[in-house]
């Protein structure tokens, strides 16, 4: 080579830097046009840029999709809660307004009672013991005394046996410690009206020669001074007329479905009241 | 032979690659300049003549599919390569820090000939790059070079494993 070994690295960085800065020149000249070479690659790389942008493009529209489903996975999370949340409170009014109608039932029943009476709410019931009671949130606090008669829209629930300060405990007409003085409607003969558990009510020393039909009405007498005169107490299922014996043996369903109830009204006595 | 077909076409595809993919991951801000750290492997790696001509045609390819100013990386990649190759001869270019170093410096210097280029050429005051743009590209291409040097290093001997010439005395 006609250079010197020494100077060869030099002279060819020197050329190819002259290179560059005559290119850069050129250029600059002749800025409309763009050379053959230049024009080459561009149509070399221009299909290879368009074919890696359109993969990357389906990559991230996938990965942006991939989000979006996502997205729509907490979206539907977050909805079925809110729809959880809406179905509770709608279940909340509908509660509220069948409770409603209840006290409406109640209060109807209050405005035809000349004593004073006291709202309670069932806190609960036993369902399995032999004692038919009910436990009621009102007690010696709300005026509430053992004997005061309980009743519901339906009729006659029972009576008080105990209290607490907040508390009552209610034994119902069915248990067999329970005696109600009754009398028939359609025919005023009177007796008493014992609980019978599951069974319902029995209602004793009716006089065999009475007649008494089933689907007879039984009210209360009023005789004991408990029940105020003319509560509904039951009706008459069935009737059996023994030989031997003075009385008849009267089955009465007892009115009040004592399973289903949530409110009931406790009866303050008028001589109690005035206290 | 074959060889010198080859690289050609794999130096575009670099540059292609470094338009494209590489350039999602400067969100925007940023270029990842991998060619910068090919022309300073070429520098410390091959002689003038080869290694100067690579990096002509990386800077060629490269102006043709980016730079406004037609040339400007041309000569820029040329620059480094030349200084590449006067450091290589001097310096143990096998620590990772020093080529992270001397990348950085380099990154550095490109910056700062553009921002000249453009102050004297065309009037243009662009010094606010060097802050905003060229120091943390000199950081994050500084950072990346070691790991290229050694995938560089892998791929140059793959490209002489069928090459059963003797080595040339220089």
């Amino acid at each position: 080579m006609l250079i010197p070994h020494k100077y060869q690295s030099p002279f060819v960085a020197a050329v190819l830097l002259i290179i560059s800065l005559a290119v850069i020149s050129y250029s600059a000249s002749r800025l409309a046009e763009t050379g053959f070479l230049r024009k080459m690659v561009l149509e070399v790389a221009s299909p290879a840029e368009n074919a890696i942008n359109v993969l990357l493009k389906g990559l991230h529209d996938s990965w942006k999709r991939y989000i979006f489903l996502v997205g729509i996975e907490d979206e539907n999370r977050r909805l079925r809660y809110g729809n959880a949340v809406l179905n509770e409170q709608l279940n909340n009014y509908r509660e509220g307004y069948m409770e409603g109608m209840r006290l409406r039932k109640l209060l109807n029943l209050k405005d035809g009672l000349t004593n004073q009476v006291v709202a309670a709410r069932v806190i609960d019931r036993n369902r399995v013991s032999l004692f038919k009671t009910i436990l009621i949130d009102k007690g010696t606090a709300d005026g509430m005394r053992v004997g005061f008669p309980v009743l519901s829209e339906q009729g006659v629930v029972g009576r008080i046996i105990e209290t607490a300060w907040h508390a009552s405990q209610v034994l119902l007409l069915v248990d067999g410690n329970s005696n109600v003085d009754g009398m028939i409607q359609r025919s005023r003969a009177q007796g008493i009206l014992q609980g019978a558990g599951s069974a319902g009510c029995n209602l004793k020393y009716i006089s065999r020669v009475e007649e008494v039909l089933p689907g007879d009405v039984v009210l209360t007498a009023g005789l004991a001074g408990v029940f105020p005169k003319g509560l509904l107490l039951g009706v008459i299922s069935g009737v059996s007329r023994k030989e031997e014996g003075l009385f008849q043996k009267i089955d009465v369903t007892p009115a009040v479905d004592f399973g289903r109830l949530e409110e009931v009204l406790a009866l303050i006595p008028d001589a109690r009241a005035g206290k | 032979m074959i060889r010198y077909l080859l690289l050609p076409l794999l130096l575009l595809l670099l540059v292609i690659v470094q338009l494209t993919i590489l350039e999602l991951f400067s969100f925007g801000w940023f270029g990842i300049e991998i060619s910068l750290i090919v022309v300073i492997y070429l520098g410390f790696h091959l002689d003038t003549l080869h290694g100067g001509v690579l990096s002509l045609l990386l800077g060629f390819f490269l102006d043709c599919l980016t730079s406004a100013i037609f040339g400007l990386y041309m000569f820029l990649y040329v620059l480094i390569f030349y200084l590449s190759n006067i450091a290589g001869g001097k310096i143990y270019a096998g620590r990772p820090t020093l080529i992270a170093s001397f990348t950085a410096l380099c990154t550095l210097l490109e910056g700062m000939v553009i921002v000249l280029f453009y102050r004297y050429v065309f009037g243009a005051d662009i010094l606010d790059a060097i802050p905003r743009i060229f120091v943390p590209q000199a950081v994050v291409v500084g950072c990346l070079s070691p790991l290229f040097f050694v995938l560089l290093k892998h791929f140059e001997v793959f490209l002489h494993a069928e090459d059963r010439r003797p080595a040339r005395r220089i």
